[in-house]
């Protein structure tokens, strides 16, 4: 099995919003198949979602969604990421 | 020909472009918080000082002009030490890479210290050694250089992309350009001197390229 390599929380809550800004367009958000995506146990996972709650990037109402601070967040995160990419930098 | 205007030009335009990459360079730092990325706005930044100094050299407003030109290799230099320890830095865990970041940095800032206050408080330091010097300093940056674009050249071969090509380019350029300057210390080839001027012009605006169409494409669907 492919080990996967240490995150520093920045790159797993930007992960995590990936996950959970493409999980809510199609479908409703289980936390199981999240937490599979990310290989996290799952108390870590239920961490992760209420700092990333307490930070205001996500909101739980009927589903788990992006607010806008959220979606603003994570688009800088791509961009830095996709520059960096190009840039010839590693970020691990 | 030579001609003082246009070379003064061609240095502040090539600052004008440092300053702006800069604001985009410092964009993984703020992001990611990590000190290894601190290098590459260093490096921008340090890169756009040299030029400004170069406009200044080479405009003749300020008369010293060895002590000037001598400021301007070290800061030259000392801006590829800071892109080169970012791109050795990068490739390391981050948990073991830490100190030792912290460690090369301290290092580098008291290095850049100790050759730049020499030539102020003794002058003629400065305007003995500059000639000799020179020709060291841009062998070494041509080296910088030289890591620099395999480290970005690697990168992209590990993972083909059309977009991260441009980088390994404007860095292969920026080291021909340091190539020919070097020429130019040794014998004094003008054809290489303006060479390694539009060489170097050529490249700033390929990094320009590469964070504009990262940061401002409207057409890139992020998410």
């Amino acid at each position: 099995m492919k080990k996967i390599p240490r995150r520093d929380k920045l790159k797993i809550y930007g992960d995590l919003l990936m996950i959970l800004n493409n999980q809510s367009k199609t479908e409703k958000i289980i936390l199981s198949q999240v937490q599979m995506r990310m290989g996290v146990p799952f108390d870590r996972l239920k961490n992760y979602i209420s700092e990333l709650t307490d930070l205001g990037l996500i909101e739980n109402e009927h589903s788990f969604k992006l607010t806008e601070k959220g979606r603003q967040y994570l688009i800088e995160y791509a961009n830095v990421l996709d520059f960096m990419r190009r840039m010839g930098l590693s970020y691990r | 020909m030579y001609d003082p205007t246009i070379r003064t030009a061609i240095e502040v335009v090539s600052a004008i472009l440092c300053f702006i990459l800069l604001r985009f360079m410092i964009k993984p730092y703020k992001l990611t918080g990590e000190g290894r990325y601190l290098g590459l706005p260093l490096g921008f930044g340090f890169l756009g000082v040299s030029y400004i100094i170069g406009a200044l050299t080479f405009s003749e407003i300020i008369l010293s002009f060895r002590q000037l030109a001598y400021l301007q290799l070290f800061a030259r230099t000392f801006a590829y030490c800071f892109l080169v320890v970012t791109y050795y830095f990068s490739k390391k865990p981050l948990k073991n890479s830490r100190i030792k970041w912290n460690i090369t940095l301290s290092l580098l800032i008291v290095a850049l210290t100790a050759s730049i206050v020499p030539s102020i408080v003794i002058p003629e330091i400065a305007a003995n050694s500059y000639q000799a010097t020179q020709a060291y300093v841009r062998m070494f940056n041509l080296i910088c250089l030289l890591y620099i674009s395999i480290h970005t050249l690697r990168s992209h071969i590990e993972k083909p992309d059309p977009t991260t090509i441009w980088v390994p380019f404007g860095f292969i350029l920026l080291g021909i350009s340091q190539y020919s300057l070097l020429i130019w210390a040794i014998d004094g080839s003008i054809f290489a001197f303006n060479g390694a001027l539009v060489l170097r012009l050529m490249a700033l605006t390929v990094f320009l390229l590469v964070s504009y169409l990262t940061f401002r494409n409207p057409s890139k669907k992020v998410i």
